[in-house]
């Protein structure tokens, strides 16, 4: 609490200091101060979006110009404040527009398609201009002084650092860093994808429209090509990701040098400046891969852990009753699940076995929302999730984990389990989530390795810690997909010891397995898949002597 | 006659939209590599068949002999040199992606800037066999006729090579699945290689082609690597016959809206096309949705 205070009083007497600072420099040092906090709204503002989701966009100068040309527009028919807010619900429609349409894009198409979003933008507006106001450029005369403005701004980027510090210690902060690791992980471990992307764009959107206005009075006259100038959009990436994106005050660390180089550069190569930008945006990439605040964080003395005491956390389920039918999903000509039945009784754990191919994950992607089914219906407790998003179903309690192991490297090992208790129906309140996390830790043998970093675990440590995430789901529903596959023998046993405690807590689980042993020892029942049907169905010793099960494994000689 | 117009002058510029892309994909679809500072080889080829020509008088047919072989040598070296340690270092495709895309950005800028102090801003163009002769009754330059041939002709003798050859089919395989292909001994840095340099080969050929009937200038690089990038992701990104389509498509597609509603809406059309597709199907219009 003492550290925060004095953060918070520093913060507050650093806002002071800057606020007085338009009533003592003189005109050069006032436009450079403008333009270093203009830069630092708008990289910290990408930054919150992009750096954590690692969604790189490229829109900056759309919503930039957008406010820009707000201002152009009502500027002088609207008391300031009026258009401001005008200017900020037509930022955030349109990211909300936007963000709906193109957030389900990833990697190299999101970056497209925010490119080509600025430019759309620039080039409906320039033809507007041009066949419909008659005049490519508009005239602002607004009676505000650049100190004004460099107020304006000093507030927006006030608010900015405080909303990324808000946002950073909660739920939403932890969805987005999730999201940045592993998107599919995040879904299954109950977060709302979508909605805590668009959240974001938003925010991040609506800071960067303002921008855009407050600063449009700075220029006597805009046109297209300086309001939507896509420069600015790559600059801000480049200071952000120099200063280094995943830190609060990383962007900023690039604002100031980069901000300072333009300067020097336009006034002494005007000629040379495009070269010598192009080249230090190259060193940065090469040499700088976590920004500026990457060399800070590496060399900073590693605060140690707060011992927590490790406590076993029981895990008490009342499992659910699932019922599936009529299941079928193709892809394309090839039909992966064809007409698939079958219930698992509470309690029970159900092997789904069947050669390579034969639709095992298919069905395990069908159940928990992965994928959409093409026709039949899932049931758990007689409640249809067919069709539900994947995170719904998550929060429904039905947990898995997956056959290529998928860890969230960035976070700790504690986080990691976190994740699944924060965003579950039930939330655990903040205070608890770390004991519960470390249980549950301890629970799959982690106890000793929860402050290590999960990118240092073996595969089996790993496999127990996507176990543990899935538990903190507080799940009623276990899907295990191949979850003892390459084990040794020492930690086969372990494993089963651990997936049969957990039938004994109560859970109902469907186990894909290849490992015989496994499957005889565990499982109620099987049911046993061929090119995607269902070819057999009962206890573990019937299924194995079946004749067209044999047929589907060995092959027609052998059978 | 409106629409053989349209679709006559369509096709030209959709041919050469597709040998960009073709490029495009090579860099793309087989090296991993996305080049922001594609269209900006484009450009330069554009100015170096210019200064060829009015400076010697050279022929931009012969103009290309020099400018292709040229370009090649020059792209391997700069992945050899640039881009094999951003390859090195990322620990998936993903981190790839984003630094190349990073890297490229910055190498944009370096090419531009020296273009721009070698030519300044103004706009080129020379007259080259702009000789007019009638087609299905419209008027169309040989420029542009020659332009086509050449692209097509190049478009054919790369399929050629990329289905019929060695080469070729080891090019394919680490298109498909770059861990596969090491596993039946084919060369992948190598192989990625080759196909980034003979990428960086089409589109300085294009832009010697493009330079015979447009008028170009030194920063209207992106513009055309936007162009190449609607071209491949409409098409289905690694997919060549989709990749051709798209071309021809965006081609007519610019051209009517030039003729019939407005030259100053075309690029509008054009990001409008694109988003559209990409809402709807966002692996492109013959991509396989993958499982």
């Amino acid at each position: 609490m003492n550290r925060q205070r004095v953060l918070a009083g520093g913060a507050g007497t650093l806002l002071v200091v800057l606020a007085l600072v338009p009533l003592v420099v003189n005109t050069y040092y006032l436009a450079l101060g403008i333009s270093l906090l203009y830069f630092a709204v708008l990289a910290s503002a990408w930054a919150q979006f992009s750096g954590a989701t690692r969604y790189i966009s490229l829109a900056t100068v759309a919503f930039f110009g957008v406010g820009a040309y707000t201002v152009g527009v009502l500027g002088e028919s609207l008391p300031w404040p009026l258009v401001l807010a005008v200017a900020a619900v037509i930022g955030v429609t349109l990211a909300l527009v936007v963000g709906l349409s193109t957030l389900r894009l990833s990697g190299i198409y999101f970056v497209i398609f925010s490119f080509g979003l600025s430019e759309l933008i620039r080039q409906l507006v320039t033809w507007y201009e041009v066949n419909i106001h008659k005049s490519v450029g508009r005239y602002i005369f607004i009676e505000i002084s650049q100190a004004q403005i460099y107020w304006q701004l000093l507030a927006l980027a006030a608010l900015v650092l405080l909303t990324g510090w808000l946002i950073g210690r909660s739920r939403l902060g932890l969805a987005l860093r999730v999201i940045g690791e592993d998107e599919v992980v995040a879904r299954h471990a109950g977060i709302d994808t979508t909605k805590a992307k668009l959240t974001m764009f938003a925010i991040s959107s609506l800071f960067m429209t303002l921008t855009g206005a407050v600063l449009a009075p700075r220029w006597t006259y805009i046109d297209p090509t300086i309001a939507f100038n896509p420069m600015l959009s790559f600059e801000v990436v480049i200071m952000a990701l120099f200063g280094g994106a995943g830190a609060l005050f990383g962007p900023i660390l690039g604002v100031i040098p980069f901000v300072l180089l333009f300067e020097l550069l336009s006034a002494n190569f005007p000629n040379y400046f495009s070269i010598l930008l192009g080249l230090v945006f190259m060193v940065i990439v090469y040499a700088l891969p976590h920004g500026v605040i990457g060399l800070v964080q590496a060399r900073l003395p590693k605060t140690p852990p707060r011992p927590v005491p490790p406590r076993p956390v029981e895990v008490r389920a009342a499992g659910a009753r699932l019922e599936i039918s009529g299941l079928r999903k193709s892809f394309g000509g090839l039909v992966a699940v064809d007409n698939v039945t079958f219930d698992v009784a509470p309690g029970q754990i159900a092997g789904l076995i069947g050669p390579n191919g034969s639709g095992k994950t298919t069905v395990l992607n069908l159940i928990s929302g992965a994928l959409p089914a093409d026709a039949g219906a899932v049931l758990c407790d007689g409640q249809a999730i067919t069709g539900l998003g994947a995170h719904r179903i998550a929060r429904l309690g039905i947990a898995r984990t997956f056959q290529l192991v998928r860890v969230l490297e960035g976070l700790t090992v504690v986080e990691n389990v976190a994740v699944g208790l924060t965003f579950r129906r039930d939330p655990l309140p903040g205070a608890e989530v770390e004991v519960v996390a470390r249980g549950l830790l301890t629970r799959v043998g982690l106890a000793d390795k929860a402050d290590q970093t999960a990118a240092q675990f073996t595969y089996i440590d790993q496999k127990r810690l996507e176990l543990a995430r899935a538990l903190a789901l507080d799940p009623r529903v276990l899907l295990l997909d191949e979850w003892l596959a390459g084990l040794n023998r020492a930690e086969l046993e372990q494993g089963i010891a651990l997936i049969r405690s957990l039938r004994e807590a109560g859970l109902t689980i469907i186990l894909v397995e290849h490992v015989m042993d496994a499957i005889r020892s565990l499982c109620d029942r099987c049911i046993v898949m061929n090119a995607g049907m269902k070819i057999a169905d009962g206890t573990p010793a019937a299924v194995l002597a079946d004749r067209e099960v044999l047929r589907a494994y060995l092959g027609e000689a052998d059978a | 006659m409106l629409v053989v117009d349209i679709v006559l002058t369509g096709l030209i510029i959709g041919g050469i939209y597709s040998l960009i892309a073709l490029g495009l994909t090579l860099q793309y679809g087989v090296a991993r590599i996305m080049n922001l500072s594609y269209g900006e080889f484009l450009v330069a080829a554009a100015l170096i068949a210019f200064s060829l020509y009015t400076g010697m008088a050279l022929s931009p047919l012969i103009g290309i002999l020099i400018v292709v072989p040229t370009a090649f040598a020059l792209n391997w070296l700069v992945f050899e040199l640039l881009l094999t340690p951003l390859v090195r270092r990322a620990r998936h495709r993903d981190m790839l992606e984003v630094d190349s895309i990073l890297a490229t950005f910055g190498m944009l800028f370096v090419i531009q800037g020296v273009a721009l102090i070698i030519f300044g801003g103004q706009y080129f163009s020379y007259s080259y066999l702009s000789i007019p002769v009638s087609v299905l009754g419209s008027a169309l330059a040989v420029n542009r006729l020659v332009a086509l041939a050449f692209a097509t002709v190049i478009g054919i003798a790369i399929y050629l090579a990329l289905t019929r050859t060695r080469t070729g089919t080891a090019i394919r395989a680490v298109a498909v699945d770059p861990v596969s292909a090491q596993l039946v001994a084919i060369d992948v840095r190598r192989a990625s290689a080759f196909a980034y340099a003979l990428g960086g080969a089409l589109v300085a050929a294009a832009g010697v082609l493009v330079s015979m009937f447009l008028t170009f200038h030194a920063s209207m690089g992106v513009e055309f690597t936007m162009k190449a990038l609607i071209v491949v992701i409409m098409g289905g990104v690694g997919n060549m016959l989709g990749a051709l389509v798209a071309g021809f498509l965006l081609g007519i597609g610019e051209t009517a809206v030039a003729r019939l509603l407005d030259p100053g809406l075309t690029l509008a059309a054009t990001y409008a096309l694109f988003l559209a597709v990409l809402l709807i199907r966002p692996t492109g219009l013959f991509g396989r949705s993958t499982h």
